[in-house]
């Protein structure tokens, strides 16, 4: 058995990835900026600081649109997969372009005045109890943009082990609340200030689709309804998961389980990957090797370890055939426990 | 279950996924550019107002009069600004002339600075110091005796003077609403564009009192689509607006 095992570092796949992200924010930016007045009819220009907020702004929407979009279409689709890889960068790259709209507005609306920059974001739109259509949109934008930072500051597998995947995960939901906020601050901003609906119709398909993608991936997700009691889980007709591929199957407590078919044998570990959760039952099995679909963490699927030098571990649970049917302990193993895969014998009972 | 190839970065892209990558990596370019070009060429026309940096410097004398924002009822005018005329004054940046033109009041003084100009708003950004607003030789004329127009019911947008001018374009709207609180707050002439011309004016100079440029009620309402009813007053040929704080609405 070999143990190709890199984790998550550069590679040329990365590169390529990398490059094709910056060129199409560059594309985005300078398309943005070259429509000028005389295309529009319009006797001048908007000012120049507004004009790059705006464009930052708009850049950074669609692309935060894009990064949400990529989890749920690399479920429904694994061909997505490639997209999902370098996400972290693409949130990075984010990040900074909305630091850059941050910038552009803090030192065009809030500056030129005898009170700092800083201070006057904070007292200049106070207007938070008269109503809702007047609500600081900025409140909102600092917010995610606040969300942004944290996430792009803490993205490196550095804090990954540092916090641990679990907590990690957490904090990383932050970005469905920064979504919300962005998407509000387009709306009481942006939205309510133009007469034009063209860029209300792009925020409106952009949040449908996210909305739309993620429960699409939700539901086709649920392949085995939640077991209403605690015992031994059915998992199915055992002949029915290909060679190489697994099942996945949630247990009462919500966990999910994912079941493998390898050289004839199935073993079950959690369907969770230990680098950022990413769901190992939509792996494969690569040099004998569980590969996780996100970023090619890989596992021995009868004891949920890493192959040396690699430390990381997933918990196991135990299998059984009865009747023809396979079923999966409800409890798990701890992490990196062994178990002795259970043989495909179609019908036959254990 | 479909044999679709597996990605696996540190292995490369299987070659079954080398084309759809490409395509999704080229559509991301052309579908990025295409959108912006698409969100760019929906922006509203921001209107006509700009610094007038191309008539150089202007210089007129005037007599000097508080709503309490500083006025100037321009005696002498200049190559652009001719005699009869009423400008706002501002200083640079977000920073009234409020100061400079206490001193002043009633009296006649010289004005300097750049022009700025949208529709009837008419604005003058004084440079530094007594260049920009100092005492003239001689005595002040009769300033144009304040007309009053009654009490009228206007709807429109409360915003700052200079940046409504064209410091900013857009320099009004929501978007707007905390950078006009800001000016008006440091001293920038408040004023309410109306959605119809009132006696041919459509901006109009809110009035405040001498401790407050601006009724400190109408920040809530700064840059957002309002009806109310006030009193207006005719001085030169500029409209004094005091607002009526009680009857302010929103309207849709
Ligand atoms: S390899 Fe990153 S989540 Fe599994």
């Amino acid at each position: 058995m070999s143990v190709r095992y890199i984790p998550v570092q550069w590679n040329r796949f990365k590169w390529g990835y990398d490059a094709a992200l910056l060129a199409s924010v560059g594309v985005f930016l300078w398309a943005f900026l070259r429509v000028t007045p005389e295309d529009l009819g319009h006797e001048r220009d908007v000012s120049g600081a507004i004009r790059n907020a705006r464009a930052f702004g708009a850049c950074a929407f669609v692309m935060l649109t894009g990064i949400l979009c990529i989890g749920p279409l690399a479920r429904l689709d694994t061909r997505f997969l490639p997209l999902l890889y370098n996400r972290r960068h693409f949130g990075v790259v984010t990040a900074a372009v909305a630091l850059t709209h941050f910038s552009f507005v803090l030192d065009w609306y809030f500056a030129f005045s005898p009170a700092g920059k800083y201070e006057a974001l904070l007292f200049a739109n106070t207007s938070f109890t008269n109503g809702v259509a007047g609500f600081p949109f900025e409140a909102f934008g600092i917010f995610a943009l606040l969300s942004l930072l944290i996430l792009a500051a803490t993205s490196h597998d550095f804090w990954m082990k540092f916090l641990t995947p679990p907590v990690w995960k957490g904090l990383h939901y932050l970005i469905y609340p920064a979504y919300a906020a962005v998407v509000a601050h387009v709306a009481w901003g942006a939205l309510l200030d133009q007469e034009n609906t063209t860029f209300a119709w792009v925020v409106h398909v952009g949040a449908l689709l996210v909305v739309g993608l993620h429960l699409g991936a939700a539901l086709s997700g649920r392949d085995a309804a939640k077991p209403r009691t605690a015992g031994w889980v059915d998992a199915g007709d055992p002949a029915t998961i290909p060679e190489g591929r697994a099942r996945i199957v949630t247990l009462a407590s919500g966990d999910r389980v994912a079941v493998f078919r390898h050289e004839g044998a199935l073993s079950a570990i959690s369907n969770a990957c230990a680098h950022q959760n990413g769901p190992l039952g939509e792996g494969r099995i690569i040099d004998c090797l569980v590969t996780c679909p996100w970023h090619g963490f890989q596992y021995d699927v009868r004891t949920g370890r890493s192959p040396a030098p690699f430390t990381e571990k997933v918990p196991t649970y135990a299998l059984r055939l009865e009747g023809g049917r396979l079923l999966v302990s409800p409890d798990a193993d701890p992490p990196g426990t062994p178990q002795r895969p259970v043989p495909v014998h179609r019908g036959r009972t254990t | 279950m479909s044999e679709r190839p597996f990605f696996v970065g540190y292995l490369g892209l299987p070659r079954g996924l080398r084309f759809m990558t490409l395509a999704l990596a080229v559509s991301l370019l052309i579908g990025g550019g295409l959108l912006a070009t698409v969100i760019a060429r929906a922006k509203d026309d921001p209107g006509p107002g700009t610094f007038r940096f191309d008539y150089g410097r202007q210089t007129v004398t005037g007599i000097v009069a508080l709503t309490p924002t500083p006025i100037l009822h321009v005696t002498k005018g200049s190559e652009h600004i001719e005699a009869g005329r009423t400008l706002m004054l501002s200083g640079q940046g977000k920073n009234g002339a409020l100061l400079r033109a206490r001193a002043l009041e009633g009296r006649l003084a010289n004005a300097s600075g750049i022009l700025l100009t949208r529709g009837d708003l008419d604005m003058m950004q004084l440079v530094c110091g007594e260049a920009g607003l100092g005492p003239a030789d001689g005595d002040a004329p009769m300033a144009p005796e304040p007309e009053d127009l009654g009490r009228w019911e206007l709807a429109g947008e409360i915003c700052d003077g200079k940046c409504a001018a064209g410091a900013m374009r857009p320099g009004t709207g929501i978007a707007h609403k905390a950078c006009a609180s800001l000016c008006i707050l440091n001293g920038l002439p408040p004023v309410f564009i109306s959605t119809r011309p009132i006696e041919g004016e459509t901006f109009l100079l809110i009035a405040g009192t001498p401790e407050d440029p601006m009724p400190p009620e109408l920040y809530d309402w700064v840059a957002e689509y309002v009806a109310l009813k006030g009193q207006i007053v005719r001085h030169g040929d500029l409209l004094v607006l005091d607002i009526d704080t009680a009857t302010l609405e929103r309207t849709p």
